[in-house]
C-alpha cells in the first residue's frame, strides 16, 4: 500500500506541478527537472520493491492524466509540455507491470530530454521555450524540424520509436479489464493528440515574418543525434521485449 | 450604390486566372495599371501584403557584382532624397543603404537591449508618433483585412476559418469542375447561386444579390465594399477565375454553367453565418461591444494571432490574465526596440550629422524608398549598357538564302543568334501568333483552341483536316481514345480505385518503372504505340454561301437520321427526311406523317429550327478568310517585321512549343502569344496563305514583291530541345528541296550549339542530350527555363542587336519605323499585341520572385490538380495562381532577376508617341510598368521615359 502511494507521486499519479504553478515557487524548467529526478527515484524504488497496480491508484492518476491532458492542450510551451506530457502518462507506468513500467518510463524520459533541449534551443534564440509564434520551422530550421518531428512521432506512439514498441510492450503484459481499455486507449490517443498539435503548430504551417529563425549549432546537432541514437536502441530493446 | 455597384468596384482587385490548361501570363496587379508603377506597388503592398521589391540583400549582391553602377544608384537616389529635402546627406544614404539596411531588422535585439541605454527624447518621439497610445486605432489597424469568423479565431482560439474556408472550397471546385471528375454535381446548369441553394437547402426566393444583401444585415456589416474586398483576398485565386470566367461569354464552361463574382460572395457570406450564428459573438456590432470593453485583451490576442507576441508575452498570457500589465510591457519593449534600432543604425554612420529623432525619420524614408531606388538603379543601368550596344554601327551585306521569322519570345535568341552563324541566314523576330488570330480547331480534336493574345478575340476559324488516307489512325485512334477514357473514369471515380489497384494496376506500374528507370526506351515504346497522324491541311478559304448551306442542312438531317435510327420506330427515306427537316426550319408545308411529339424532339431538343439553321451558317461563315483578309495577313506581317523586298529563296516561319512530362504548367512553356499553346498552326495557316499565287498577285500592288521562286516554310521550334521540325516540305520541288535539305541540315546544327549554350543554365544537366531527358522525365520540375530571366524587349531591326549576346533574356520584334505611316500604325500593333503580352509575361515573373508566397504558386512538388483548372496544395487551399518557385527560383536564389520590361524601340520620338496614344498598352505605359527607350537615329538622340516625361539619356554621334 505504502510503495503505492509512494508511486503514484513519484510516477506523477497526482499533478502537484499545479503547486508550483499557482505559488511560483519553481520556474517551469525546475518543475521538468523535479518531476523528472522524482520519476527516476520511482523507477529505482519500482526495480527495488515489488509492487502490484491497485485499481484506485490507477483511477486518481487517471484523473491527474485528464487534468495534465487538458492542461497539455492549453500551453504553448515546450517546458510544460514536457511535464504535461509525463503527469498524461502516469497511469501507464502504474498500471504497467514493473519491468515494463521501467522500460517505458526510460524511453519517455529520455524523448523528454529531447524534448527539454529543443525547448532550451527555443529559449536560446526566441526568448521562450513557447513555440505559439515560431511556426513552421521545418521549412526554415531544417534540423530543429528534423530532431523536434522525431521527438514528437515517438511521443505520438509511432512505431518503430521505442515508445510505441514499450508500450505495446506493457499492454500486452497487463491484465485487460475496463479500467485497463480506459487507461489504454486514452494514453494512446492523447499522445498522439499533443505530438500532433505541437507538430501542426510549430514544425508545419507557414514560417513567421516576424520570426527571425536560427537553426541548430553544431553542438546540439550532435547532442540530438545521440538522443535519437539512444532511441533507436531502445527500439531494439523495445522490439526484442514484444517477441519474447 | 446597390450591392452590385460595391463588388464591381473593388473586383479588379484580382487579376484575371485563366485555366491551367491554356496558361495566360498575366500581371497579378492588373487592377492597379491606372496607377503609376511605384505607388500601386505601394497600394498592393497595404492590400495584399507580402514583399513588392526583393531585399536589399539581392540587390547588394547585384552592385558588388558590377550589375548596379553606383553613378545610377546615387542619381536614383538623390532624387528620393530630394523629394523629403535630404539631399544633402547622399553620401550617407548610400551608405545606410549598402552597409546598415541589411542588418536593419537585426538590430530590434533584445540581448542588444539589456546593454544599451535608450535615448529618452527619441523614445518619447517614437512613443508619440506610434499607434499604441491609441487603442481604438491599434484594433483597426490589426483588423484591418480580417473576416468576422478570422477576428473570432483570433480571440476565442476558435477554428471556424478552417471549416468554413474548407467548405468553400469544396462546393466551389466541385461546382467549377472541368470534367474532372466522373461524378459531377448536379445541377449546375442552374448556375452557381442556384446551385448552391439546393447544395445548401437555402430557402431564398431572390438572387444572389439579395441574398448577400439579407446576409449582410445579418451579420451587420458596416462598410460593405471593405467587407467584400476583405472576403475576395481570402481565396484571390479562386476569385480570380471566377471573374474571369464570369467575363468570358466565350468560355463553354461558363456557357454551361453560369458563375459570378455576386454568386461567389453569396457562398462565402453564407458560410460565414452558417458557421457564427451559434457562436455568441456573431455580429459586427455584438464583436464591437466586445473590442470595446476589452481592447487590451483583444490587441494582445489580435497580436498573437498574427504572430506578433513572443514567446515571453505568450507565456505572460497563458500564465496570468492581468493583461495591461502585459501590453504595457509588450508597448515598452517594441518602443526601446524600434529606438534602439534607431541608435544602432546611427552608430554605424559616425559621420552623419543629425539628431537622433532626424535620423529616425532620414532612416524610415529610406527603408521606405530603397526598394524602387534599387530597382530604378539596376534597370537604368542596363538601360544605359545596352543602349550603348544597340547603337554601336554594325551592317550585314551577305544577301541571305534562307530568313526564319521566329517568335519575339526570350527563348528565340540563342538559336536566332546560332542560325544566323550557321550560315548566310537572316532572322527576325514577331508575335508567336504572327498578326494572324485564329480559332482552330485541331484534326480529331473537338475542342476549339483560341491562338491569339489573351486581349485578341479571333474572328477566323480554321479546321485541320487530312489529306490521305486515315482509316487505319481512326481505328487505333479509337482504341486509345476509349482505353484512356476508361482508365481514367476508373480512376477519378470515388470507388473503383478500391478494386482497381489490385485488378489493373500492374498496368500503371510498366509506365512508373518505365520512366523511372528507362525513360528513353518507354518514351520510345509508348510513341511508337501511338497512331500516326495522317498528313493534313487547313481550310483557309471561306466557303461560299450555298456551300454553307449544304454543310448545315447535312449536319441536320444526319443528327435527325440518329434520332429516328436510335428513338424511333418510324421508318423514313432520305426525300422524306428532307421534307422534314424544310418544315422544321423553313416551315415549308409537311408532307409526310410524324408524330407531334417527335416534331417537338427535333424542334427543342435536338434544335433542328429555324434558329439553329441561322446559327450554324453564321459559326460556317467565320470559317476560312477572305482573299483580302489573306493579302492583309501576309502584308502585315511582312510589313510588321520589316522584310518587304529582297526575299530570300526560303522564308522559313517558325512557330514554338514545349515538351515535358508530369506538368500541369506545361502550357505556361507555350507560346505566351498563342494564348498558351503551340503557334505551329499559325505558322502553317501564315505560309500556305502566302505561298499562293493570287496572294502574291495582290501584294504586287501593295509594293510588296515577293518572287515566284521564293517559298514560305512552316517549322515548329521545340523551346525544350532547341529542335526544329519543319512541315509542308512536300510541296517543294526535288530542286528546292535539296537546296532546302542544306538549310535543314544547318538549322539541325545551330540546334545543337543552342543547346551547348543553354546546358551551362540548366540545373540537373550536363550535357546536351540531357534535355531530352527532361522532355519525358516525369519527376523534372524544370523542364527548361522558359521565359525565366526576360528582361527587355527591342523593337528594331535585327541588324542593331545581331552583335549581341542575351542569353535568352530579350523579346525581339523586327520593326522598321521607315516602313510605318504617319499614324504609326504598325508599332501600334506592335504595342497592342506582343508588347502587351511581354508585360503580362514580365511582370509574372517579376512578382513571382519577389514574393512567391503572395503571387506566385510555391513549389510544384505539393500541388495537386483540381478541376482541371488549376493546382492548389494539398486536398484543399486557394487555387494558385502566378508561377511555380521552380520556375523563377534555383536552390533559394532568385534565377529570374526582376525588373520592368526594358522596352528598347528603334524609332523617332513622334512615331513612338503616335503608336502610344493609339495603343490599348496606353495606361500601364505612361504609369511605368514598362521601361521605355527611345533610340531615334533620325534626331540622334536616346530617350527614356521616367518620372511622367522622356528625358534625353545619350546624345548620339
Amino acid at each position: 500500500m505504502l510503495i503505492n502511494v509512494i508511486l503514484l507521486f513519484l510516477f506523477a499519479g497526482v499533478p502537484y506541478y499545479v503547486y508550483f504553478e499557482r505559488t511560483k515557487k519553481l520556474e517551469k524548467e525546475k518543475i521538468l527537472f523535479l518531476s523528472i529526478f522524482l520519476l527516476v527515484c520511482g523507477i529505482v524504488i519500482a526495480s527495488i520493491f515489488t509492487h502490484e497496480a491497485s485499481v484506485p491508484f490507477v483511477i486518481i492518476a487517471f484523473l491527474s492524466s485528464l487534468f495534465s491532458l487538458y492542461k497539455a492542450n492549453k500551453t504553448t510551451n515546450l517546458y510544460k509540455l514536457s511535464y504535461y506530457v509525463l503527469f498524461f502518462n502516469a497511469p501507464a507506468l502504474i498500471m504497467f507491470k514493473s519491468h515494463q513500467s521501467v522500460l517505458y518510463a526510460l524511453s519517455l524520459l529520455l524523448t523528454l530530454f529531447g524534448l527539454y533541449f529543443i525547448a532550451k534551443y527555443y529559449e536560446r534564440n526566441y526568448g521562450s521555450a513557447n513555440y505559439q509564434s515560431v511556426s513552421g520551422i521545418t521549412l526554415v530550421t531544417p534540423y530543429a524540424g528534423l530532431f523536434l518531428t522525431i521527438y514528437l512521432t515517438t511521443l505520438a506512439l509511432y512505431p518503430p520509436f521505442p515508445n510505441a514498441l514499450l508500450f505495446l510492450n506493457g499492454i500486452l503484459s497487463t491484465q485487460t479489464d475496463f479500467m485497463w481499455y480506459f487507461v489504454v486507449i486514452v494514453i494512446f490517443f492523447g499522445n498522439f493528440l499533443i505530438a500532433m498539435k505541437v507538430m501542426a503548430k510549430t514544425v508545419f504551417g507557414k514560417p513567421n515574418e516576424n520570426v527571425h529563425y536560427i537553426d541548430l549549432s553544431n553542438r546540439e546537432k550532435k547532442l540530438h543525434l545521440g538522443i535519437v541514437i539512444v532511441l533507436l536502441l531502445l527500439s531494439v530493446v523495445g522490439l526484442k521485449e514484444l517477441l519474447t | 450604390m446597390s450591392i452590385q455597384e460595391k463588388l464591381n468596384a473593388i473586383k479588379d482587385t484580382v487579376p484575371h486566372y485563366w485555366p491551367i490548361g491554356a496558361f495566360i501570363h498575366h500581371n497579378p496587379l492588373k487592377g492597379f495599371e491606372h496607377l503609376n508603377f511605384k505607388e500601386a506597388l505601394d497600394k498592393a503592398q497595404s492590400i495584399f501584403g507580402g514583399k513588392v521589391y526583393m531585399d536589399s540583400d539581392y540587390y547588394i549582391a547585384l552592385y558588388h557584382e558590377g550589375k548596379i553602377k553606383s553613378e545610377q544608384l546615387e542619381k536614383n537616389l538623390l532624387n528620393s532624397l530630394k523629394e523629403s529635402s535630404f539631399e544633402d546627406y547622399t553620401n550617407q544614404a548610400k551608405t545606410f543603404m549598402l552597409e546598415v539596411s541589411p542588418l536593419w531588422n537585426s538590430l530590434r535585439n533584445y540581448e542588444e537591449l539589456k546593454i544599451n541605454v535608450i535615448d529618452e527624447a527619441l523614445h518619447t518621439y517614437l512613443e508619440e508618433k506610434s499607434i499604441y497610445q491609441n487603442k481604438e486605432a491599434w484594433i483597426e489597424k490589426l483588423t484591418k483585412s480580417m473576416t468576422l469568423y478570422e477576428i473570432h479565431d483570433a480571440l476565442f482560439d476558435t477554428t471556424e476559418k478552417e471549416l468554413i474556408e474548407k467548405d468553400i472550397i469544396e462546393f466551389i471546385a466541385r461546382f467549377l469542375d472541368d470534367a474532372q471528375t466522373t461524378l459531377s454535381m448536379s445541377d449546375r446548369e442552374l448556375g452557381m447561386f442556384n446551385t448552391f441553394k439546393l447544395y445548401e437547402d437555402i430557402n431564398h426566393t431572390g438572387d444572389a444579390e439579395s441574398y448577400v444583401q439579407e446576409v449582410l444585415n445579418k451579420l451587420k456589416v458596416i462598410d460593405i465594399e471593405k467587407y467584400f474586398l476583405t472576403h475576395i483576398l481570402k481565396l484571390h485565386g479562386w476569385a480570380g477565375f471566377i471573374k474571369y470566367r464570369s467575363e468570358d461569354e466565350n468560355y463553354y464552361s461558363q456557357q454551361q454553367h453560369p458563375s459570378s463574382l455576386m454568386d461567389y460572395m453569396a457562398i462565402r457570406l453564407h458560410f460565414e453565418l452558417k458557421y457564427m450564428k451559434h457562436e455568441k459573438i456573431n455580429n459586427f456590432n455584438t464583436l464591437q461591444s466586445y473590442m470595446q470593453e476589452n481592447s487590451t485583451y483583444t490587441i494582445l490576442k489580435l497580436l498573437q494571432s498574427k504572430g506578433k507576441l513572443t514567446g515571453a508575452y505568450n507565456d505572460a498570457m497563458e500564465e496570468h490574465s492581468d493583461y495591461e500589465r502585459i501590453l504595457a510591457a509588450y508597448v515598452t519593449d517594441e518602443i526601446n526596440l524600434n529606438s534602439l534600432q534607431v541608435q544602432l543604425a546611427k552608430n554605424a554612420l559616425p559621420s552623419l550629422d543629425m539628431s537622433l529623432i532626424e535620423f529616425s525619420n532620414f532612416a524610415q524614408m529610406l527603408k521606405k524608398e530603397e526598394g524602387f531606388v534599387w530597382l530604378k538603379s539596376l534597370e537604368d543601368t542596363y538601360i544605359i549598357n545596352y543602349v550603348d550596344e544597340f547603337t554601336t554601327p554594325h551592317s550585314y551585306d551577305e544577301k541571305p538564302i534562307a530568313s526564319a521569322v521566329f517568335c519575339l519570345d526570350v527563348r528565340s535568341e540563342v538559336i536566332r543568334r546560332k542560325i544566323e552563324s550557321a550560315g548566310a541566314y537572316s532572322t527576325f523576330g514577331a508575335g508567336g501568333f504572327l498578326g494572324l488570330p485564329i480559332s482552330f480547331v485541331e484534326f480529331d480534336k473537338p475542342n476549339t483552341l483560341s491562338l491569339a493574345p489573351a486581349v485578341i478575340r479571333p474572328n477566323n476559324i480554321v479546321f485541320e483536316i487530312p489529306i490521305e488516307e486515315h482509316e487505319e489512325y481512326n481505328s487505333k485512334r479509337g482504341v486509345t481514345k476509349t482505353t484512356k477514357k476508361v482508365l481514367s473514369d476508373l480512376k477519378n471515380n470515388p470507388y473503383t480505385p478500391y478494386i482497381m489497384v489490385e485488378a489493373i494496376g500492374w498496368i500503371f506500374g510498366i509506365k512508373l518503372f518505365g520512366k523511372t528507370f528507362f525513360p528513353k526506351k518507354t518514351e520510345k515504346l509508348f510513341y511508337s504505340m501511338k497512331p500516326k497522324k495522317p498528313k493534313t491541311t487547313y481550310t483557309l478559304d471561306k466557303l461560299t454561301n450555298s456551300e454553307i448551306e449544304k454543310y448545315v442542312q447535312k449536319l441536320h438531317i444526319s443528327i435527325m437520321n440518329e434520332v429516328l435510327v436510335t428513338q424511333s420506330d418510324a421508318i423514313f427515306n432520305d426525300a422524306q427526311i428532307t421534307i422534314l427537316w424544310e418544315h422544321l426550319v423553313f416551315d415549308k408545308k409537311l408532307g409526310v406523317k410524324i408524330s407531334t411529339e417527335l416534331l417537338n424532339k427535333f424542334k427543342h431538343a435536338y434544335h433542328i429550327n429555324a434558329e439553329d439553321y441561322q446559327l450554324q451558317k453564321e459559326k460556317l461563315a467565320l470559317v476560312g478568310f477572305t482573299p483580302d483578309e489573306q493579302v492583309m495577313y501576309v502584308e502585315n506581317l511582312l510589313k510588321m517585321i520589316g522584310l518587304v523586298k529582297d526575299f530570300p529563296k526560303f522564308v522559313t516561319i517558325v512557330g514554338h512549343g514545349s515538351l515535358s512530362d508530369n506538368n500541369p504548367f506545361e502550357s505556361a512553356l507555350d507560346c505566351g502569344a498563342c494564348g498558351g499553346s503551340i503557334s505551329l498552326p499559325n505558322t502553317r495557316a501564315l505560309c500556305m496563305i502566302a505561298n499562293k499565287q493570287e496572294v502574291r498577285d495582290a501584294l504586287k500592288a501593295k509594293d510588296i514583291v515577293i518572287p515566284d521562286n521564293v517559298k514560305f516554310m512552316p517549322a515548329l521550334h521545340t523551346t525544350t530541345t532547341d529542335e526544329i521540325t519543319f512541315y509542308d516540305t512536300d510541296g517543294l520541288s526535288s530542286e528546292e528541296a535539296t537546296l532546302f535539305s542544306q538549310v535543314q541540315r544547318d538549322f539541325k546544327e545551330a540546334s545543337l550549339h543552342s543547346r551547348e549554350e543553354r546546358v551551362k543554365v540548366l540545373p540537373n544537366a550536363n550535357t546536351p542530350e540531357d534535355l531530352f531527358l527532361k522532355t519525358m522525365d516525369w519527376t523534372e520540375p524544370r523542364p527548361e527555363w522558359g521565359l525565366a530571366g526576360n528582361m527587355g524587349v527591342f523593337a528594331g531591326p535585327r541588324d542593331s542587336t545581331r552583335h549581341i549576346t542575351f542569353n535568352n533574356r530579350l523579346f525581339m520584334h523586327s520593326y522598321d519605323w521607315t516602313i510605318d505611316n504617319d499614324n504609326a500604325d504598325i508599332l501600334t500593333r506592335i504595342f497592342d499585341g506582343p508588347l502587351v503580352v511581354g508585360e503580362w509575361i514580365n511582370l509574372e515573373h517579376y512578382f513571382s520572385t519577389v514574393d512567391n508566397k503572395v503571387y506566385g504558386a510555391g513549389s510544384k512538388v505539393y500541388h495537386n490538380v483540381v478541376s482541371k483548372i488549376g493546382v492548389y496544395n494539398g486536398n484543399y487551399s486557394d487555387l494558385k495562381i502566378g508561377l511555380p518557385t521552380q520556375s523563377v527560383i534555383t536552390e533559394g536564389e532568385a534565377y529570374h532577376e526582376p525588373v520592368r520590361l526594358l522596352t528598347y524601340m528603334e524609332a523617332p520620338l513622334d512615331t513612338v508617341a503616335k503608336a502610344v496614344e493609339n495603343s490599348i498598352a496606353k495606361d500601364f505605359i505612361l504609369n511605368e510598368w514598362i521601361r521605355p527607350i527611345i533610340i531615334d537615329k533620325a534626331a540622334k538622340k536616346v530617350y527614356s521615359y521616367e518620372y511622367g516625361e522622356f528625358i534625353v539619356i545619350k546624345e548620339l554621334d
